[in-house]
């Protein structure tokens, strides 16, 4: 008799193991559902926050930063920007300060003209990333 | 063994023994298993050396008799199994459905047990994320307790499939192939027994 | 070709080579600006130009996947495709939306182009490859919808092979996750965690099984290996794909606010993830050998030999070199996930497009098995121009990303993130040329399908006739 390697039994893994796997898979997303609070910083989602998180994502800043490593590799990581720069006032001013054309030479972040509010809620928002319990990542403060 | 030898065997009712038991594909699936587990047992042993003596104030909180209750359940489901597979070979499909169906039994029972030590932690409030021996004790006594599940399942499509005479002295490669998953399941347990229960 | 309807697979080839130029040039673009700043700045800044790279990345692959279904369902269920004409009408819809939204992100600031588009409404926005208006995604949603009721349809009136039942669970998997990207709560945490339902569930999930399903065919149809053998092998190796993928998706809950568990179930399985790129290898190569003739286009032939060599050693080696966290807690961000993500979408996906054009496009232009000698040698010089250009690529970003993990991240006294990018910009450097090389690579491979297409076929040569 020569050795049984069957379809069937190859398509039966694969759908059970999938399945077994998805179940397993959905389990942890759960337990990671009633782990967040403990976490996530959630108690310092404000308003302001929300609103600095949606101008993050209305200018593409993900484009050239990583945020908690996640993005372009151009620019620094922001996750830990809010302590790198020293707070509200080191992001805001940075921010607020970069020439309409550039830095010649040089990687330059554009000048986004924003309002007064508006760069008080990326700092909010940056401060709020900042706070996240991320398993002390980044390595050091250089991000 | 000769081809004639083998024809032999059969018209006496017997298969040919073969290496390894059961469709080959089980097998690619339970070396990936195994991997996984071996991978999580070694990470297990790895973190308890930096934390011996967290990981022995906690481990001497379990349930030390459930889990021996427990693998006396998966040792006497897997000699179930194991005369299921004799039944089948012998032909005698009603035999190897009720020693099979045994068999899934003993696995009710393993999870009955788990269970209400799962019960019981849950009340105390322990989670993954309390500490580092929770989360690997949680993370591989639930997954294989999923295993056994999964085992049970396969049993019990053997289990049925035999009631109905669907398999013959010749054939028979699919209890051997649930049989082969069984004993993984059992096996795993024998290493994590000792390795979470007993080791000091 | 044996179904008229497989024609409609032309279009959509075409428009994913003519949108692959436009990635790679894209790509040049922010090579350059990696190493001089103010390169087109302020016109095209860094972000635009790295946004239209990918995205075109993505389309151009969605283009070659329903490309390669159409041309290959047809002929696995044995009937004609359901609908053509639903078929030619959704590769324009497809073609005029990408275009529309790649020309937004190029001539509307980026804000400009999420308030035109009422981002507001539904903000799904500025997320890293999911950067498409609102109602882009929308658009995307609709088209795969008739793609997957006309591709269905067809397999399900038709013979059902596993190769088009995995085809067609790896595109519904592909539609269902995409949903996720509608889901973009304010809670960072949430977000992320959400986003590689999408992004990781793709490429590592239910792309695999495209891949797969794809590189099956094409195996069948040029080795001539029973399809017995060959489907049982596709079922073994997607299975693993799933198995290690699912809950391998846990390497990027390492540091995003997810319980810290994620580090041990994450490297464990993502640990295996390897295992069923390897046996894709073994398998492809094993196909090879034991085939029953030699098929006329060798060409395709090297593509898919290519496509399991590089995938392995993109997705699974490269992979496997920073997925276990304690180094990933010194890599991750770093330009070793650059190396890692050019050689692996090259590799797995990028290159079983190829194979499926190189395939079909022979027969789509009217030849009956291959091209011409000529064209062929063209296209495996543009094979070994691009592949080899690939890997300098990714061994420059390693080098890169090697550095920069230790002056940034490592050493005692760590550097700021610019002051290291002007250490390492030698690499980048290196990077661009080698890029440069990419893109002469790809002019020869457009240039394959120009030349010779007058001469005769070439012919298989039959292995041990000495005539």
């Amino acid at each position: 008799m020569s050795q049984a390697f069957t379809k069937a039994m190859a398509r039966n893994i694969f759908y059970g193991g999938s399945v077994f796997f998805m179940l397993l898979f959905l389990a942890l997303t759960f337990d990671t559902h009633t782990a967040w609070p403990q976490r996530d910083n959630h108690e310092n989602l404000t308003e302001q926050v929300a609103h600095g998180k949606r101008l993050w994502e209305e200018n593409n800043c993900i484009g050239c930063h990583t945020l908690l490593g996640e993005g372009a590799y151009f620019a620094p990581e922001l996750g830990n920007a809010f302590k790198r720069l020293g707070g509200a006032d080191g992001i805001k001013g940075f921010i607020a300060s970069r020439p309409k054309d550039g830095i010649p030479g040089r990687r330059s972040m554009p000048q986004f003209n924003f309002s007064e509010d508006d760069l008080n809620a990326i700092a909010a928002f940056l401060k709020y990333v900042s706070e996240m319990n991320t398993a002390s990542w980044p390595p050091n403060i250089q991000g | 063994m000769t081809a004639e030898a083998a024809i032999q065997q059969q018209r006496r009712g017997l298969a040919v023994p073969r290496f390894p038991p059961g469709d080959l594909a089980i097998w690619i699936f339970i070396l990936a298993e195994l991997l996984v587990f071996a991978l999580f047992f070694a990470a297990y042993a790895f973190t308890r050396m930096q934390h011996i003596a967290l990981f022995d104030r906690y481990q001497a909180m379990l349930n030390r008799d459930a889990a021996l209750i427990n693998t006396l359940a998966l040792l006497t489901a897997s000699y179930f199994v194991m005369r299921g597979v004799v039944a089948a070979r012998e032909g005698q499909g009603r035999l190897c459905a009720r020693w099979t169906w045994a068999a899934v039994g003993m696995g009710a029972l393993f999870l009955v047990v788990k269970s209400s030590e799962y019960a019981h932690h849950l009340h105390a409030g322990i989670n993954l994320s309390t500490n580092t021996f929770y989360m690997f004790y949680l993370s591989l006594t639930f997954f294989h307790f999923l295993h056994v599940i999964l085992g049970m399942v396969i049993l019990v499509a053997v289990a049925l499939k035999a009631g109905r005479g669907g398999y013959t002295p010749e054939e028979h490669t699919g209890v051997e192939t649930g049989a082969s998953y069984w004993h993984m399941v059992d096996l795993v347990w024998l290493v994590l027994f000792p390795l979470v229960y007993v080791m000091k | 070709m044996q179904y008229k309807s497989q024609a409609v697979a032309k279009p959509y080839f075409i428009a994913a080579i003519g949108l692959f130029v436009g990635q790679i040039l894209f790509g040049l673009i922010i090579g350059m600006q990696y190493v001089v700043g103010d390169f087109l700045f302020p016109e095209i800044p860094f972000n635009v130009a790295r946004m239209v790279h990918t995205n075109l990345l993505i389309v151009w692959l969605l283009f070659g996947f329903m490309g390669a279904a159409y041309y290959l369902v047809p002929e696995e269920s044995e009937r004609e495709l359901v609908s053509p004409g639903l078929a030619i009408l959704m590769f324009w819809v497809f073609l005029i939306a990408g275009a529309l939204t790649v020309l937004g992100y190029l001539l509307v600031p980026y804000s400009g182009l999420a308030e035109m588009t009422g981002n507001s409404v539904l903000p799904t926005m500025g997320r890293e490859f999911l950067e498409q208006p609102t109602i882009t995604k929308a658009g995307i949603v609709v088209v795969a919808l008739a793609f997957l009721y006309n591709v269905g349809l067809t397999i399900l009136k038709g013979r059902k092979t596993v190769v088009s039942l995995v085809l067609l669970i790896g595109l519904a998997g592909l539609a269902v996750l995409f949903l996720f990207s509608f889901y973009n709560p304010d809670n960072l945490a949430k977000d992320k965690f959400y986003w590689w339902w999408v992004v990781h569930l793709w490429v590592e999930g239910v792309w695999e099984l495209i891949l797969g399903s794809i590189l099956a065919f094409v195996l069948i149809k040029t080795t001539g290996v029973d399809r017995e053998v060959i489907e049982k092998w596709l079922y073994v190796i997607i299975a693993m794909t799933l198995i290690t993928g699912i809950i391998g998706t846990g390497h990027h809950y390492y540091w995003i606010g997810t319980p810290d568990y994620w580090q041990w179930w994450g490297s464990i399985f993502s640990a295996l993830e390897p295992i069923p790129f390897f046996m894709m290898t073994v398998f492809a190569f094993n196909m090879v050998n034991r085939r029953r003739r030699n098929h006329p286009n060798k060409a395709a032939v090297l593509w898919a030999l290519g496509t399991a060599v590089m995938a392995f050693l993109g997705a699974g080696v490269w992979g496997f070199l920073h997925t276990l966290a304690p180094v990933n807690y010194y890599t991750h961000g770093s330009q070793i996930t650059a190396a890692h993500g050019h050689m692996a979408f090259y590799g797995a996906y990028v290159m079983i497009v190829l194979t499926m054009i190189s395939y079909a496009m022979p027969m789509l232009r009217g030849r009956s098995a291959a091209n011409s000698e000529a064209s062929q040698v063209l296209e495996m010089w543009s094979f070994w121009l691009m592949t080899v250009s690939m890997v300098f690529i990714t061994l420059f970003l390693t080098g890169a990303g090697i550095l920069q993990t230790y002056l940034q991240r490592y050493s005692s006294d760590p550097l700021p993130f610019m002051v290291v990018q002007e250490k390492i910009s030698l690499f980048y450097w290196m990077r661009e040329v080698a890029g440069l090389m990419f893109l002469i690579g790809l002019v020869v491979y457009v240039a394959s399908f120009f030349v010779g297409s007058r001469q005769p076929e070439a012919t298989a040569v039959v292995e041990g006739s000495a005539a």
